[in-house]
Formats: C-alpha cells, structure tokens, sequence
C-alpha cells in the first residue's frame, strides 16, 4: 500500500520546496515476540517470559519507552536489567534526529542479544501507520503513533495468548498529556520514574534517573523551586538572536576551553579564515555564564578599555558542598594593576550553540550534612566545574571513581546539575585508573559491537584460491619479522637475497589488513573512528577486532598470510633501481625478538637462510642510516620507560629505560624507506587526495631554550636547518659529563613541532623535518593505524589491485578524517603517558621513599624541573610552598638561572632528591620530590619544606 | 496547431449542419463536449488540476516560491505562466515545434490575468517590497483535439482552487534582519479566492454563425474566432481575434454576447464541482492518469 508523506522545507537560498516521500506500508512486520503464533517470525528477540519484578506490574510484560524517556533515561535503558524493551520506529526516528550520541548508545543496545530489545517498525506496519491530522503538530503526531503501537500490541499479544498468564505491554512516558490521553484509550501507562523506582531489587537504579524533570512536570509541581531561587547567570540568548549576532559581526563563535588553573577564567577560541585565529578571554562567574569546557559558544566582546590580563593566580575551586546561594569572595580580588601590553580582549558569554557534554570521570564530595541526598562531583579534568547529583548511596560511592552526566545548568545554580551514570571502581586500584584514563582522554575503548565483528571473516579462514590467483606466491621466500618481545600485531615483515645479477631484492610486507576491512562496512567506520590502537602499560586497546590485529593480519612463522608488498631491487651501495608494490601471499619463517635478531647476526656459526638475510638487511641499513643522516635526519633522544610487571600482581616491580640494538634500526631504516617509496608513489598517482605525513619546521623562537641551555656550557648550537642541528648536537660534548649530550638531545626533542597526517590536496608543505625527507607517509603498520589502510587502499587502487570508492577520492572527506586521525593519535599519546605516570606512581608506592641523582632540566621562576635519568621521572620542585616562608628568589632570565638564597641553580645541574608518594589527594595522586644536595638554607636556617612535584612522567617522543 | 485535412464536401456538410444548430458530433452550436475534471492529481506540486474536453487533454500545476515583489506594486504577489505543448500531444511538438503555440498561450494567460480582480495579488504578499508569493502556472499540454484555450482555462481555474500555500510568518530582530519561519504544520496553510477567475471562451465564425468549443473539423472550416474571458458576473477581462479571416463588428458584438452567456454558464457548475471533489477531503478516489 502506497502513502505519500507531504512536508514543506526551507531551501537555503530563502525559497519554500514541497518534498513528497513515498511511504509503503506492509503487512508483513512481525512483532517480534516468542509468545506469538501469527507472525511468521524466524528468531523472535523478545522473550516469553520477561522476567523483570515491579511493584506496579506485577504480570509478565514488555516494555515500550517514548522518545523523551529514551532520550533522557538512557542511562537506565542501558542497565542489563531493562531487556524486553520494544523501541518503536517513530522512537528511533525521533531520538536520531535529537541527538546523536544517545542515538549511536540505543542502537548498541539493540544490537546486543542478551538485551532483548526490539525495533519495531511501526511506520511501516499497515495497522499503526497513522497520518498527521490537521491541526495536529508533529510532536501530537509522534505521540499518537506510539500510542497507537502500544495498543497494537496490546491487542496482538492478547490475541496470540495462549497460556493463562497475559503478556502486556506498558507505556513508559513523561509527558503529562500523553499519559492522559493514553489511559483515555485504556493503555497501561506509567512514567518513567514510577516505573523505575517500582522495580524489585534494584535501589541503584534511581539514581541514574535523570535528575532533569521534563517540563510538563516542571510547571505542575516545581513552580514554586524556581521562583524562589535568586537567579545567579544572566539568560542564554536565544539561537536565532545568537546567529543574527553572528553574521552581524556582533557576537563571536568559538570554542570554550577553561583554565585548567583558574577556575574563574576561560578562554574562547575564535577560528578566524586562514591564520588570523582570535583567543577571548572570559573573567569571572557572571561571564562565564554557565559555559563548560568544550561547548561552542558565542562572546561577546566588551570595549578596549575593559580588556584584562589573565590572572596568573592559581585559584582552584573549593567552595563548601553547601547552598549555592554563598557566594564566592575570592571571585572579586584580582589584580587591577596589569600593564597595557598584557592585556587581551576580553569578553563575556553570551549563549551556548552547543553543548558538548559527556559523562565525567571523577569522584564524590560527600556533603557535610549526612542524610542528605544531594552531593558535590568533583570531575578529574580540573576544566569541568563541579556537579550536583542527587544519590541515596553516596557511603558506597564515596572513595571510588564515578561517571557522571550533567543534565543542565539553571541559571539559578551556581553548579550544574547531573546524575550518576556508573561507578567504575574505587579510586586507586588498577582497573579503575585505567578506565579513568581511557575515558577522559576519549578513547574508544568499548568491546566492539555486534555489528563490527559480524564483518570479520568466517572461520577457520583460508586463503582461497581467488586470491592466490591475484597475488604473487612469494611463500617460497625466507621472510622473517623483527619485532619487541611479547609482540602479537605483527604488521610487518623482511627478506633479502641476492639476485644472479649481482644486486641484492629487498621486500618489505605488510599485513593486508585493507584485504579484510573493506570500505565503509561496520568494521572500517569504527576502525576509522579509533584511528589508532592503544597501547599503555600491561593492556592494548585494539583499533580492530583482536581477530584480525593478532591472527589472520599478524604476520606470524610458518602460517600463510595474505600481504602487501614493497619490493626493491638495489645495489649494495643501497641505491635503489627498481621499486614495484604487490600483493602477495607470504608464510615468514621466523618471528624473532630484537635480540634474538641480533644474536644471530652476530653468531658467527649460524648461516642459515634467514641469518643470511638478515646480515643483508642489517648491511643494507647501515648504510641507508648514514645516507639519511647525511641528509640531515635528527637523531633526537627521550627516555622511554618498560616496566617489569608482576606476572601475578600484574604490579610493576621493576623499570628499565629501553635498550635500543642494531636490529632496532635496521627494522626502522626499511620501514621508512617503505614509507616515503609508497608516499611518492601515491602521491604520484592521486596528487589530490594522497593521505600523508609532515613534520614541520619549528619556528626559531622555538629553539630558544636549547641554545640558551647549550651557551651556559660553552656549546654552540645551530638550527639554522635540520642537517646544521643534527651535525652540532653530535658535536656537542662536555668532558666529565657524558649524560651531556642525551640531556641536549632530550631538549631538542621539545622544541619540535607535531607531526601530522593531512591531505596531499589540501596543503602544499609536504616536508618531513624530523626525516629529512621531501615525502612521507605511514604505510608499514595497518593494524594499529588507520592512516596505514588509508594508504594500503590508495596503494592498492594506483597498482590496480583493488577498486575505489567515492569517500576515498574526496579531498574534504579526506582531511576531516585526517583530523580525526591527528586527534585520536595525540590523545592516545596523552593516555599513554598518564598510564606510565601512573604506573611511576604504583612503583614508588610499592618503594616506598628513595633517594636519586637528577638534573636540572628547565629553571623557572619560582622553581626547577628535574629529570631523574634511571625512572626518565621529570618532576618540579617548587620553591614557594604555600602557607610557608618563601625563601629569597632571584630568577635571571639570561641564563636562565634561579638563585634561591645563596645557592644558584643552572640548567644541567646535577641534584640529588627524595622520591616518595603524595597520597594525600586521592584523586590526583602525586609524585613528591624534594631537594637533598644542595642543601638551600632559608635565612631562619631551616630547610626548605619538601617541595612538591607534579607527577609529570612526560617523555615527549619525537614521533614519526 | 494540429491540423485536419477536411475536403470540400466534408466542410459544406459541416457549414450545413452548423447553419441548422445540429453539429457533427450532435451538439448545439453553444454546446461543450463532454468534459472532465480532477484536482490534486500531482502530489509535489501546490495545486494541480487536469481537464479533458473530448479528446483535449491538459494538466496545469501550480508552484508557489517566495520571490521579489516586482517593483511597480510592491505590495502584490505576481503569477508567471508556461506553455508547455509536448510532443506527446501531437508529433508536430516535436523538437521545438511547439514553441511558438505556447509562448502565445502564454502571452494570452498574461492578457488574461493582467487585471486586479481575477486573482487577488494582495494575498500573496509576504512583507511589502521584499518578499511575496510568486505562483508559477505551469501548463501541459497532454492531448490536443482543438479549443485548447477553454480548456487550460478550466485548468487554471481548478488548479487555482486546490492551491494550498504554506503559511509563513517573518520574524524580526532588532538587529533588522528578517527572518522567514516555515510552519511546521502542513496543513496549515493559505488557499486562494478563485471566485473571480475568468474562464476562456473561444467562439469560432463558421459560415453565418460562431460555434463554442469546436473540434478539429470544424476549425478547418472556421476563418477567424474570438477568444473572450469571462468571469462568473459575466465581466469580459480580455478579448482576443485569432485567425486569418476577418469579422464584422455587428458579428463580434454578437458573438460576444454569446461567451458572456455561455462563460456564466460555465462558472457556476464548475464552482460547484470543485467544491463537491474538496468536500470528499481523503475518502475521495483518485483517477489520475491510468484512470
């Protein structure tokens, strides 16, 4: 049956368009339930006897939510006690169109088995379409659909009843009127918090109601709450003033970042056209205005001569878990006195476009008052503010790591409001961190869906004649693959062998992950959604199923596996003549460990295949190591960290700064000289849309802290290029000082930009610094980089071993994706710091208080930064402990040094600190360092109180 | 326009028969042909109405945008008229030989409605001198088989009725900018008043007498007509002189009088019909093209 659905729409131009869908209604929708005879069902998802005990239904039955209850009560919906939940199209359609993040939740929910929800196409069924009435808005229109669904079913499942117990369904709905006209028509209506707080044996299910009442309710029964609130904020403009604002040119649209130090400072970011980027700085509660870290807002500036400085003050909000109304004093004395020059342009909030809430990791403030329900949220992230929830077991919370969800900020709040979403453990274990971690830096770290692994292969997998077919069968060669101990992604692989004309063919292979995610399917948005896999201390977070990263894609020995390759033929003065990229079949022969690579070049009895290979490969990259260095490549040096872990405890017992071997950089020296072939090759082929990789130059005034540490030791450094920096950092010696060198190096490696993927039709400065070369690319890891199957495709489309597809020719699609990629990457860097840092933490903890040399680092103004070279711990050490006698400072920005009494500390000074433990902050734990040699007196001649030390186990690697 | 090759004896047996009140067909010489009528036949248009008068076919479709009042009157709405002659209608259409028919019955729909009264243009202004209803008409000719200009009239004229135009409201803000906000409810919407639009009679001068509506054959015989609209009051809009011969002005006096008589005669039942097809609102069977 043929419907056609009308509606009119704005063109963009100005102008009015009528739209007509055609609709087709069916009769041939089942109702997916166990119990029912009449539907030719195959696998019904609701079950016979949906067992779940309320107060108020205390018969058998489904439930059917409306869009509002979804929409705000997802939390709950999520609980595996909710299951026999029948979600109706119109739901669904509706909850898409209002949020996407609740959407993408619900369909994991729907396509989890154990749930049981159900889709109900209820638009489509020929008994429950209805069509919009005159006078009827669309929201009366949506309602009317449900309810006329609920009663289908009620009467189909009444039909199809066989038994004597009656399934039913009950509506679950907030809107005051719905619920009216719903009993009107004798449905089983309840809503959602009754519903909830009826169930048997769940108590902690309440609190996850959104505390957010809908405004029905809002008007009926909490009237008199909001009118006898003093109102705190000024309002929100509403969206259309905002947008007239914003093309008028009178507002600013920005992103709001708040200060991390300042809880009553923020600024906004103002992306301009092209370079011209403007950052607004907002002072104060009032101007703030109820803004959170990461909403897009619009400003409002204010006049020039009301522009002010950023504060350096260091305020953290300690407000007192009580009333709102107390206002904060602290608020009001800064300073007035700045210089002209200092000054920013300053502005207030004037509404929100849009708010980019997430749940937040942190813990509870218990309020000092002890039955109450009402609590303070103190979020990890000092940039969210504070969130009231209401909870009935905050004993149980209290000391564990919870996520909360704001629900909105009235403006007569001094906090937002927000409710529990789940606990993920008690602050301090290992799991629980480790989940915070994930969380706050946005990793993508849930089991993968239904929907993902559906698209992997069907085992046992083999390789099909098909592909033999296309690939090249180079199983016969001795292929081996180097990798670190413990490794299972093994994405790439090695042979070499000398060809009758004397030349030597090296071949780089590299899993075909491309061959098994193929364009645009389940598996390939999510892979591309992550971006990168994850890799912190004792856990990976895969970007694909473990299936494919550990098994059919890893290149392991004697198995065969498809892969993609790039071969060379060159001469033993590594100068390549011939390049050719194809897909093959191969089957390594060896998966060996840096060292046991090492120990059979070096072994000089073995001369098997393999080790024949590998002293060719090992030749080969010396000498392409030389000529890159030649070339001006940096060798940059950080500290990088491998704890032993208790097998048991899975605690840390022990660290060692890596060890690196020959075989390390012959691994390295190939994989880029795959890299930049397979850069220019692409590039070549699609000079538009080639996904690539730059690095580049950093500014001048960049170095500036390298050259002045360099000068304070009579080294002269030049960074006039690349190739002038790497030849003065080798020369850079200081007798008696051996760690010298590793220091500057150390040094450099901070001056450095970030390298980033981008576009090749979007950019024109394609240089790689760190590399030294004119192109580059990732190409070797597909497994744990998205960029990698990026290029693996475009590789396989310019040799014609694959086809393409539309996204992957379009050069805006292609950068935004990069965009996502450069994030992702850089929050997978954070997050592994953070878990080095905290497994630091765990090891002092189990050490207890020790006593270690370090260098200065860095010296600021009213402290120093110190590198403990064993641990690669950097640490500050302040000298201005708060509530203490400040010593005498003298910072001298020339040197840069920093006298403290009589002692004058320089960059490069070895000191010797206390390590221990600051437990005394749960939630931020901190390593605490404090200064042993030399001694600094205070004019009373008591030592300086231990200074503290921000956990800062910060080892940024040059990453390339 | 299709022509018919009709010989000598053929057109004196028409003239006779003319002369005599009886033609070929049967009818009387103020007679139409049978004809009929379906509004809302395409859905993506704001009104549409398709009419068949004997073997004429047309379909008219109505699109309502928002443009720019024209300059002159900047408090009115304006409608824009399109001819299209298919080829489907007669293989003569074909490429672009249909083009100059239609810019003429264009050019005659604009004469036609080029006047305060057959639609009110006041009602299609949005916000004076900037925005208004531009109504396209946009005609299709299906099937000729002569009286082309009736029978698009009495499209128009259908078409016209089952207009529905979706009703806007201009938001203002202080900054002067004007905003256009769309009512989200499709029903809520803005009819015209069709009262007063004119409907085309055609009177063809066949020997001594004018004959309405007439076929193929009997134009072959005619050497001028008279192309009169005429509103429901009988309230002549436009006259126009088609064809190569000439007429008297004692035979253009009658002949007016004659489409005064029959264009009221037309008005009333057709009104009638139009009302009747809204009243069925959704029960009503739609016919469209298969029908």
């Amino acid at each position: 049956m043929l419907k056609s659905k009308t509606f009119m729409k704005k063109t963009r131009s100005g102008g009015v368009m009528k739209i007509v869908r055609e609709h087709y209604l069916r009769d041939d929708i089942w109702c997916g339930s166990e119990i029912c005879t009449e539907c030719k069902q195959e696998s019904p998802v609701l079950q016979r006897d949906p067992s779940i005990e309320s107060n108020l239904c205390s018969y058998p039955h489904y439930v059917i939510p409306d869009t509002n209850v979804v929409l705000h009560q997802i939390d709950v919906l999520e609980d595996p006690v909710i299951r026999n939940v029948i979600i109706l199209q119109t739901v669904l359609q509706e909850v898409r169109h209002r949020s996407a993040p609740v959407y993408k939740r619900l369909k994991d929910i729907i396509h989890e088995q154990e749930k049981h929800f159900y889709t109900f196409t209820n638009e489509h069924h020929r008994e429950t379409f209805i069509e919009r009435e005159p006078g009827e808005s669309a929201n009366d229109r949506n309602d009317r659909a449900i309810r006329v669904a609920a009663k289908w079913y009620g009467q189909h499942l009444e039909k199809a009843e066989s038994e004597a117990d009656a399934l039913k369904v009950v509506l679950l709905t907030n809107d005051l009127g719905n619920k009216q006209k719903a009993e009107e028509s004798s449905l089983l209506v309840y809503r959602c918090e009754e519903y909830i707080k009826s169930l048997i044996g769940n108590p902690e299910l309440v609190d996850r109601l959104l505390l957010f009442t809908p405004l029905p309710f809002l008007c009926a029964f909490h009237l008199h709450d909001i009118t006898s609130s003093k109102v705190l904020f000024p309002e929100h403009l509403p969206l259309s003033r905002i947008q007239a604002g914003i093309k008028s040119g009178t507002f600013l649209q920005g992103t709001f970042r708040a200060s991390r130090d300042n809880y009553l400072e923020a600024t906004v970011f103002v992306q301009g056209e092209g370079e011209d980027s403007t950052e607004v700085l907002i002072q104060g509660l009032q101007n703030l205005n109820r803004a959170v870290y990461q909403d897009v807002v619009a400003v409002q500036l204010y006049p020039r001569n009301q522009w002010l400085a950023p504060s350096s003050v260091m305020l953290q909000d300690e407000g007192a878990a009580k009333d709102d109304n107390e206002e904060d004093k602290e608020e009001e004395d800064e300073e007035k006195s700045v210089t002209e020059a200092a000054r920013k342009p300053t502005g207030k909030v004037v509404g929100i476009i849009k708010r980019n809430w997430r749940p937040f990791c942190g813990m509870l403030n218990l309020s000092q008052i002890k039955e109450s329900t009402r609590h303070l949220f103190t979020p990890a992230d000092r940039r969210i503010p504070r969130i009231r929830i209401e909870t009935r077991q905050a004993a149980t919370l209290a000391g564990q790591r919870i996520m909360v969800a704001i629900d909105g900020w009235p403006k007569h709040s001094r906090y937002p409001n927000g409710h529990f979403v789940r606990s993920l453990g008690n602050a301090g274990d290992k799991e629980t961190e480790q989940m915070v971690l994930l969380l706050e830096h946005d990793v993508p770290h849930q089991a993968f869906s239904q929907a993902v692994l559906s698209s992997l292969p069907k085992m046992p997998w083999a390789i099909t004649p098909e592909d033999m077919v296309r690939r090249e069968d180079l199983r016969h060669l001795s292929v081996c693959s180097v990798d670190p101990p413990g490794c299972t992604d093994i994405d790439d692989a090695l042979h070499c062998r000398e060809l009758d004309n004397g030349n030597v063919e090296v071949g780089v292979h590299i899993a075909d992950v491309s061959h098994f995610i193929r364009p645009c399917n389940a598996m390939d948005k999510e892979a591309a959604n992550r971006g990168t896999t994850v890799y912190l201390c004792g856990k990976r977070i895969d970007m694909v199923p473990e299936l494919l990263s550990s098994n059919l894609c890893s290149l392991r020995s004697n198995v065969e596996r498809l892969a993609f390759s790039c071969i060379w033929e060159m001469n033993h003065k590594a100068e390549i003549i011939k390049t050719r990229f194809t897909k093959t079949v191969i089957n390594s022969k060896a998966s060996l460990t840096y060292a046991e690579a090492q120990m059979r070049i070096d072994d000089t009895t073995k001369n098997d295949d393999i080790t024949k290979s590998l002293r060719g490969l090992n030749k080969l990259a010396k000498v392409l190591k030389r000529q890159r260095i030649e070339k001006g490549a940096l060798t940059l040096s950080s500290l990088e960290v491998r704890f032993h872990i208790d097998s048991e405890t899975h605690d840390p017992i022990d660290l060692q700064t890596k060890e690196l071997m020959e075989t390390n950089s012959m691994v390295e020296e190939f994989m880029l000289l795959a890299n930049i072939s397979v850069a220019q090759k692409i590039y070549d082929e699609f000079p538009d849309c080639a996904m690539l990789r730059k690095h580049p130059a950093p500014p001048p005034s960049n170095y500036d802290i390298l050259l002045k540490a360099a000068k304070s030791k009579d080294v002269e450094i030049h960074t006039d290029s690349a190739k002038a920096l790497a030849d003065s950092l080798d020369m850079a010696r200081v007798d008696g000082f051996p760690y010298f060198n590793t220091l500057l190096r150390i040094l450099a490696t901070r001056c450095m930009m970030q390298a980033v993927y981008f576009c090749s039709g979007m950019d024109t400065d394609f240089h790689h610094y760190g590399l030294a070369s004119a192109i580059y690319t990732h190409f070797t890891s597909p497994i744990r980089r998205y960029a990698d199957i990026i290029v693996h495709r475009l590789l396989a489309v310019a040799i014609e071993a694959d086809s393409t597809y539309p996204d992957l020719m379009d050069k805006q699609k292609q950068s935004a994706l990069s965009t996502n990629l450069n994030y992702r990457h850089k929050m997978s860097q954070y997050a592994q710091r953070a878990s080095v840092a905290f497994h630091t933490q765990l090891f002092f903890k189990s050490r207890g208080i020790l006593n270690e040399e370090g260098f200065v680092l860095f010296v600021r103004k009213n402290a120093i930064i110190v590198l403990i070279p064993k641990f690669g711990l950097e640490g500050t050490v302040f000298f201005d402990a708060k509530h203490k006698a400040t010593p005498k400072l003298v910072f001298d920005e020339e040197g840069p040094t920093l006298k403290v009494e009589q002692h004058t500390f320089h960059i490069f000074d070895m000191v010797k600190v206390t390590i221990s433990l600051d437990a005394s902050n749960i939630q931020h734990q901190k390593i605490r360092m404090s200064l042993i040699e030399p001694v600094v007196r205070t004019i009373s001649g008591v030592s300086v109180p231990a200074p503290v030390v921000e956990p800062q186990a910060k080892k940024p690697k040059l990453d390339r | 326009m299709a022509t018919v090759q009709v010989s000598e004896a053929e057109k004196v047996y028409i003239l006779h028969g003319i002369r005599d009140d009886l033609r070929v067909d049967g009818r009387g010489c103020e007679d139409y042909r049978h004809m009929e009528i379906e509004t809302d036949v395409v859905s993506n248009t704001d009104g549409s109405a398709k009419v068949t008068l004997g073997h004429t076919a047309v379909l008219v479709g109505i699109k309502a945008d928002i443009g720019k009042p024209r300059p002159g009157v900047p408090n009115e709405g304006y409608l824009e008229f399109f001819v299209d002659c298919s080829a489907n209608a007669t293989p003569e259409f074909e490429g672009r030989g249909g083009e100059e028919l239609g810019t003429e019955l264009s050019n005659t729909l604009y004469k036609v409605f080029n006047n305060k009264h057959s639609v009110d243009l006041k009602s299609l202004c949005i916000s004076a001198g900037e925005h208004c209803w531009v109504l396209y008409v946009d005609v299709l000719l299906l099937q000729c088989d002569g009286n082309l200009y009736d029978a698009i009239s009495v499209a128009i004229k259908a078409a016209l009725f089952n207009t529905k135009i979706p009703k806007v409201h201009i938001s203002a803000d202080e900054e002067g900018g004007k905003e256009i906000e769309l009512s989200d409810d499709p029903y809520d919407c803005m009819r015209l008043d069709v009262e007063n639009v004119p409907c085309i009679v055609t009177l063809c001068k066949v020997g001594h007498r004018h004959v309405v509506d007439v076929t193929l054959q009997e134009k072959a015989c005619s050497v001028a007509s008279l192309i009169i609209s005429v509103t429901h009051t009988g309230t002549v809009t436009c006259t126009r002189k088609v064809g190569g011969g000439s007429l008297d002005p004692e035979s253009i006096f009658e002949m007016t009088e004659a489409g005064k008589r029959v264009g009221k005669a037309l008005h009333a039942p057709l009104m009638k019909l139009l009302q009747q097809e809204e009243s069925l609102g959704k029960t009503r069977q739609k016919v469209g093209f298969l029908g």
